[in-house]
């Protein structure tokens, strides 16, 4: 058995998210896909360079990029012998091809590697009606001439209606929002509690812009040089004023401004043995320590779609010996403020954390200013498949500066009731 | 560069001419053109901006990577409006259309992208014999600020009477041999997609019927467009320091189909287009090298 070791996260980039239809409307998956990796290829002198691997996906994706991140290598000027496989794990999926890439270089399958993530909710793939394809497919079946008239006589002008994909539970028919709503309910989340954790989103990220804390994490693209959804001036009055979109339309909770919107864009994270970094004079900024991906029964238990979270923290926590509030920074994605305030809860609650998820005590609560420090999406926006990477590299950056054997936590929630943990480490 | 024996007269246009008035106006004028000199003027647009959704166009139709990178040849696209004007005006000894477009070549000084603001100029030199008539050089020009960052050279033939002693030019290396390296099937529509985002609206490329016209039993491909194609294939080298010569030959028919062939062998990359499954007709040869 080979002796593992701890992947370094040497850096990253993204391009800035643009909200759905607006900068990028006309940017495909792997145009975005391909900007980003330029700029970091640009970044890290990686150009001729064969890595290990680029692992990435996306959510949204059309039928003919199944081969989407292997296209984007191909595209590239990385060395075209550097293979490459795409991942989908709803929003899951950029976290999960960073810990991918992470446990090939801990178990020195090899030495350095490419992950992240791209979505675009503007190029979307819009497919035939299942009556036109199922029709098609008899006709190509169709043998003889009356076979062939048979299919097409099944042909309805319903059928002609395109088929547009919907942010929708396949088992539910809800939406995320509505699921979320249900959840929000449960734990009894104020709006102003969501509206304030959005605000703080906007503040935050607008200051780490001001600060040129995304200098070396951004390549400008389209000519978008900051995300497109960022409100600096976001305040708590001008969110009260938005109505409600999900749940109860006149008394629910969750609007517009506390939960994110359609969004595109792409992020890649740098990932290498100590070794190789050491190799190419490139920084080390953190370790991956540890991955927890968790699911919960949202269909016939008694769980919200988007509360696996937290159930992969205390398995995580334990396999580390650490308690939560052992972390300097903790990334919880933002799919609503709600998802934020309801984990964080859950957490805190003694019978959801004895009932649930089997503690003796609660997790606890957390020091809030250590939450999501750096703005989060809902701020910076959630192309779906693009927020792991955006955090990884992000967390990664700002380990480094808090000093060595610092620790961070990110965690996101993704669709089909499933949640991506990781723990980063400052080397 | 080749320096005009007199001074340039510079005109200085505001904005860029409208092709189709321009292809219009050269169609009407086209009989009794003739003469041994060049007009010794020089047409320049100043403040030339690159507008995004054009460019998407463009770099998706040639196949080139979607973004803020100016392909190696787009700042052709942004010259040629003048190209044709220059060569439209009444004394302009050779007819516009009718030409045919025989070599290219690109120099990229630097990257540029779609935040620069080019000032582009352009100008006639070099009328000289060819075996088959008479060539002329479009020389266009792209600066910015007052740095030269990209130059093309468009040679053009009048077909005429020809001068078996002309001097021959600099030899197109061989096509590459061997086996495809990509087959590109060409639609019909090609021209008119390619007409729209350039604005090049030459009769020949648009539709099998105006190409009749012209003496072409089907629309051509745009030799910009194969050029283009081919450069977009051999990846992003070109979008960088970077300098390229095309050599056109047979005229690609649409819809039709083509192959590619590249040999990478020496720093300076060689690649060609061929008919599909028909390895005799040759449509062009071209060579992109890094600066």
């Amino acid at each position: 058995m080979t002796q593992t070791r701890r992947a370094a996260i040497i850096g990253g980039n993204r391009i800035p998210f643009a909200r759905q239809n607006g900068a990028y409307a006309r940017a495909s998956d792997q145009d975005m896909l391909t900007a980003t990796l330029e700029g970091l290829v640009a970044r890290y002198g990686l150009a001729g360079e064969r890595m290990g691997e680029v692992v990435a996906g996306a959510v949204l994706k059309h039928s003919r990029d199944f081969n989407l991140t292997r296209e984007t290598v191909l595209g590239s000027s990385l060395s075209p012998a550097t293979p490459a496989y795409d991942v989908q794990q709803a929003c899951g999926t950029g976290l999960e091809a960073a810990i991918l890439v992470a446990n090939k270089i801990a178990l020195g399958q090899v030495e350095s590697g490419i992950a992240g993530g791209v979505d675009t909710a503007s190029d979307a793939p819009i497919a035939v009606s299942e009556g036109l394809r199922e029709t098609l497919l008899k006709l190509n079946r169709a043998k003889t001439p009356q076979e062939r008239a048979k299919a097409a006589l099944g042909l309805r002008p319903g059928h002609l209606l395109p088929a547009i994909p919907q942010n929708v539970e396949p088992r539910t028919g809800l939406s995320m929002g509505e699921h979320m709503a249900q959840t929000a309910e449960r734990w009894g989340i104020t709006r102003e509690a969501m509206d304030e954790l959005a605000v703080a989103s906007h503040q935050n990220l607008a200051r780490a812009y001001d600060e040129g804390f995304f200098d070396d994490l951004m390549t400008s693209y389209m000519g978008l040089s900051k995300d497109a959804n960022l409100r600096p001036d976001s305040s708590l009055e001008k969110l009260a004023k938005l109505k409600p979109v999900f749940g109860d339309r006149e008394h629910g909770t969750m609007t517009a401004g506390n939960s994110t919107p359609l969004t595109d864009g792409a992020s890649l994270v740098l990932l290498g043995s100590d070794e190789w970094a050491a190799e190419h004079s490139l920084p080390v900024l953190a370790h991956l320590v540890d991955a927890e991906t968790a699911a919960v029964d949202y269909v016939h238990g008694d769980e919200g779609l988007l509360m696996a979270p937290a159930y992969a923290l205390p398995r995580v926590l334990e396999r580390n010996n650490m308690r939560l509030q052992d972390f300097d920074f903790l990334e919880i994605h933002e799919a609503f403020a709600a998802t934020v305030l309801s984990t964080l809860k859950a957490w805190e609650d003694e019978e959801f954390c004895r009932e649930r998820l089997g503690l003796d005590q609660p997790i606890g609560a957390i020091d809030r200013s250590r939450l999501n420090v750096n703005g989060s999406s809902l701020a910076a926006g959630h192309p779906f498949a693009a927020t792991g990477g955006r955090i990884v590299a992000s967390l990664a950056k700002m380990l480094h500066a808090k000093g060595k054997g610092s620790r961070g936590l990110i965690s996101i929630c993704a669709a089909g009731g499933q949640g991506v943990m990781a723990i980063l480490e400052a080397a | 560069m080749t320096s005009a024996p007199v001074p340039m007269e510079v005109e200085t246009l505001r904005s860029a001419p409208s092709l189709p008035t321009v292809f219009a106006r050269a169609a009407a004028t086209a009989r009794g053109r003739s003469g041994d000199s060049l007009p010794h003027r020089l047409l320049e647009l100043p403040g030339v901006t690159v507008e995004r959704g054009r460019l998407v166009d463009y770099q998706r139709l040639c196949g080139f990577a979607v973004g803020d990178v100016l392909p190696h040849t787009y700042p052709h696209v942004l010259g040629f409006p003048l190209q044709a004007a220059l060569m439209a005006k009444g004394d302009f000894p050779l007819p516009l259309v009718g030409l045919v477009h025989l070599e290219n070549a690109i120099t990229v000084q630097r990257q540029l992208t779609a935040d620069d603001t080019l000032d582009i100029s352009v100008s006639a030199t070099r009328l000289r014999p060819h075996p088959k008539g008479r060539l002329v050089d479009l020389v266009t020009e792209a600066d910015v600020a007052g740095e030269r960052v990209w130059e093309g050279r468009s040679t053009y033939l009048h077909r005429g009477r020809g001068d078996a002693s002309a001097e021959p030019g600099i030899p197109a290396p061989p096509m590459p041999q061997g086996q495809a390296s990509a087959v590109w099937r060409l639609p019909e529509g090609l021209g008119r997609s390619y007409g729209s985002v350039s604005g090049d609206v030459n009769p020949i490329h648009l539709h099998a019927l105006t190409a009749r016209t012209m003496g072409f039993r089907r629309a051509i491909a745009h030799g910009m467009w194969t050029y283009a194609r081919t450069l977009a294939a051999l990846g992003g080298q070109g979008s960088g320091p970077s300098a390229s010569h095309v050599w056109f030959r047979k005229p690609v028919f649409l819809p039709g189909s083509v192959e590619l062939l590249v040999d990478r062998s020496q720093p300076r990359v060689v690649a060609g287009l061929r008919a599909h499954r028909k390895a005799e007709i040759e449509h062009l040869v071209l060579t992109l090298e890094a600066r």
